[in-house]
């Protein structure tokens, strides 16, 4: 795969600590190349210990596979880590792609 | 069957070339008049297909096209994602298990079942040395 720095995705992402918790916030369309953006960004969810994550999903309109990739990685460290991933906001469109993926069960939806 | 819409898309095997996929492929479905729903469904499926092609149909390093032409007639939406790479059938890739809890879900496979999920029918050929795979998705029905 290579990747030149001619188009930019429709996409931010902000990590922030709410309450003692960790909160990403995705804006835009996760789409592939997307996704490959904000890889090393959401890096910083790796450190979670004691804390929770908080996926915001309300100003996100679509979500690829490399997408829910990025999410399932985030998942299965923070489950190792004794903490719990919350899905916030998603509309039904995405929701419905949660469904079909089985996401629905893996994650918590607030 | 007349044809209301038919038009091409060359891509290079880039990611950056999503954007440029996402507006051709809007712009197909509103002709084809599918609401915002169906759009975001057509815009995963075919980004999908697209992306394997990208990523898996020729060696790293190596410039390769991936076209992409959308037909839409009285009564289906079809889409031809062509490429002159490896040969590949993602026909015969066998379904992600979506029941595995996550510590055993495999961290990817999702991108072709997406695309058999969302899309009536999905069908390869090898011919000429190329991958030609086509989605079909029918319109609905007060289009027809």
């Amino acid at each position: 795969m290579k990747l030149l720095n001619k188009t930019i995705s429709n996409m931010k992402t902000t990590i922030e600590e709410r309450d003692g918790n960790l909160v990403a916030v995705f804006e835009g369309r996760l789409d592939t190349l997307a996704a490959s953006e904000i890889e090393k960004e959401l890096q910083k969810l790796n450190d979670c210990e004691g804390r929770d994550i908080m996926l915001d999903c309300a100003a996100m309109d679509y979500i690829s596979s490399s997408g829910l990739r990025l999410f399932l990685s985030i998942l299965k460290n923070a489950k190792s880590k004794g903490s719990h991933v919350y899905i916030t906001g998603c509309n039904d469109n995405l929701r419905q792609i949660f469904t079909m993926t089985g996401f629905i069960k893996l994650f918590e939806f607030k | 069957m007349p044809m209301l819409y038919h038009k091409s898309l060359t891509l290079q095997n880039d990611l950056h070339a999503i954007p440029t996929l996402t507006e051709f492929v809007t712009a197909a479905c509103e002709i084809a008049g599918f609401d915002d729903d169906m759009i975001m469904k057509m815009n995963l499926a075919i980004e999908e297909a697209v992306v394997n092609v990208i990523n898996y149909a020729y060696p790293e390093g190596i410039t390769g096209n991936v076209e992409v032409t959308i037909t839409v007639d009285q009564k289906d939406f079809i889409v031809v994602v062509s490429d002159s790479g490896i040969p590949f059938d993602p026909t015969q890739k066998e379904d992600a298990d979506i029941t595995l809890p996550a510590e055993k879900r495999p961290i990817g496979g999702l991108g072709i079942f997406l695309v058999r999920q969302l899309m009536d029918v999905v069908s390869y050929e090898r011919r000429d040395d190329q991958n030609i795979l086509t989605l079909r998705k029918g319109l609905p029905q007060q289009n027809q």
